[in-house]
């Protein structure tokens, strides 16, 4: 503690942002880990509910109990996309769903646009993680090597270049860097960890959107 | 906004608390474990053993070794070496050492004669030159040894019939190696001299600038090596409190005088 008290206004200014960033980007780290582990979770509860359901209804009447699925937003978007098409057919024709591919097509969009969302969503705040990885570790040189500097000009005005005159200084500079490895070295390795995460979620929202289409395509083909 | 969304964020929020009490908590163990083990304790504890100036816990009667009797000087003098064998000095011979020219017809008995007398002269000669030799170093050195003995020896307040340390020096040798370790100057020539106070348990009590040629970073890198030695002072010998003198300088550190 003493070492960061003695240390110079610059050197204080870099640890106290250093600091910042390690708050924010382990909050952040906390944040996305219970995101992403309800999202895996409920979106493994909600597939299971998926495939045993006969009904689309059935499954959008009770999809309130997965809100934190990604696939439930999607289905929400393309059943309710679904609806509107067959809504549309049936004001125009009055006879049930329509056989073109146009319907599909806007379902299809529909769960794209859906997709997307929630990519962002997902990777949201995961920016800062990949800034504070890349970047504290220079802000902590930078406050060392500004601290070596005023070290070196008191070792100059004492006009003694003892270890016991030049160790303290180097040492206060030196906590700079080793703080700013700190905040870096948990913010790149959880970035790494929410994008391997996150991709197998895309996939899982890729699996779905073809699973979905597929069976709007059987059903409106089949009528 | 949906509830969704509104749950978003207030799980961020959770997560910034969360966060605030994780570092807090880090911050508070990493205090508490460099308290706990504070960050100079590896540093091995130098321990100074001074044989020549040992600190003694009570003064007992002198020896004769101080007193600078007789013992002393057959203590501190060596037994002078053995005579070399006596070697023929080239001195002139006194005249009437010289045997006269005789005629050549003297007989063999008169030469032996005047040979003997020549050699034990020669001897005698030898040894009186010997004797002034010794007695010159013997007198050389008493004197060297009278000198060096006057103030040196002794505790603090002894009257020289006291055995014991030189408790100054001995403080005077902690003061020097911190001062090793410490020394800074910006002047050319530094100098600062400093009255120590020390109680009797060796703990010092005060300390007096009484000159100091201005040098800031020497007056506290001076200050800085009183602050090490007297952590590791010992108690003076006879339990009373001790004042001394030391004379900080970059080429090292003296003394004046003590009471």
């Amino acid at each position: 503690m003493a070492i960061i008290a003695g240390a110079g206004i610059v050197v204080k200014l870099v640890l106290l942002l250093l600091l910042t960033f390690s708050v924010v980007s382990w909050a952040i780290i906390l944040f996305k880990f219970f995101q992403v582990q309800r999202a895996k979770s409920e979106s493994e509860r909600f597939m299971d509910f998926f495939w045993k359901s006969k009904r689309f209804d059935a499954i959008a009447a009770q999809v309130d109990r997965f809100t934190n699925s990604p696939l439930t937003v999607l289905f929400n978007e393309g059943y309710g996309e679904l609806k509107k098409v067959v809504d549309a057919d049936n004001t125009s024709e009055g006879s049930g769903f329509s056989t073109d591919l146009g319907g599909v097509e806007n379902v299809s969009r529909a769960l794209r646009r859906a997709t997307n969302s929630e990519i962002t969503r997902l990777e949201k705040y995961l920016t800062f993680l990949a800034t504070t990885g890349s970047t504290s570790p220079f802000i902590g040189l930078f406050g060392t090597v500004w601290g070596i500097m005023t070290a070196f000009e008191g070792i100059g005005k004492t006009g003694s270049a003892s270890l016991a005159v030049v160790a303290p200084g180097i040492a206060e500079a030196l906590i700079a860097t080793a703080i700013g490895l700190v905040a870096a070295i948990p913010a790149v390795m959880a970035y790494n960890h929410f994008q391997h995460k996150i991709r197998v979620l895309i996939n899982e929202m890729d699996s779905f959107s073809t699973e979905f289409l597929n069976i709007v395509q059987r059903n409106i083909a089949g009528k | 906004m949906s509830s969704h969304s509104v749950a978003r964020g207030t799980g961020l929020s959770v997560s910034f608390i969360a966060s605030a009490i994780i570092h807090l908590a880090v911050f508070l163990l990493v205090a508490w474990y460099g308290k706990l083990f504070p960050m100079d304790s590896p540093v091995q504890e130098t321990y100074y053993v001074d044989v020549v100036n040992l600190p003694v816990a009570s003064p007992q009667e002198g020896t004769a070794l101080q007193s600078g009797s007789q013992t002393e000087q057959a203590a501190v003098l060596p037994p002078p070496p053995p005579a070399p064998s006596p070697m023929p000095l080239p001195l002139p011979l006194p005249k009437a050492a010289i045997p006269a020219k005789k005629p050549a017809s003297k007989t063999s008995t008169d030469s032996v004669g005047n040979d003997s007398t020549l050699a034990e002269r020669m001897a005698q000669l030898q040894r009186n030159q010997e004797a002034r030799q010794e007695e010159a170093v013997l007198d050389r050195l008493r004197a060297k040894v009278k000198s060096a003995g006057i103030g040196r020896v002794g505790m603090p307040n002894a009257h020289g019939s006291q055995a014991g340390s030189d408790y100054t020096a001995y403080l005077q040798s902690r003061l020097k190696d911190a001062f090793r370790e410490t020394i800074s100057f910006s002047s050319k020539n530094p100098e600062m001299i400093v009255r120590l106070f020390i109680d009797s348990d060796g703990k010092l009590m005060r300390r007096v600038t009484e000159r100091s040629s201005g040098d800031k970073a020497f007056e506290l890198s001076v200050q800085r090596a009183i602050d090490i030695a007297s952590e590791k002072f010992p108690a003076p010998p006879d339990k009373r409190t001790f004042e001394s003198i030391f004379v900080f300088k970059p080429q090292g550190i003296s003394q004046t005088r003590s009471k």
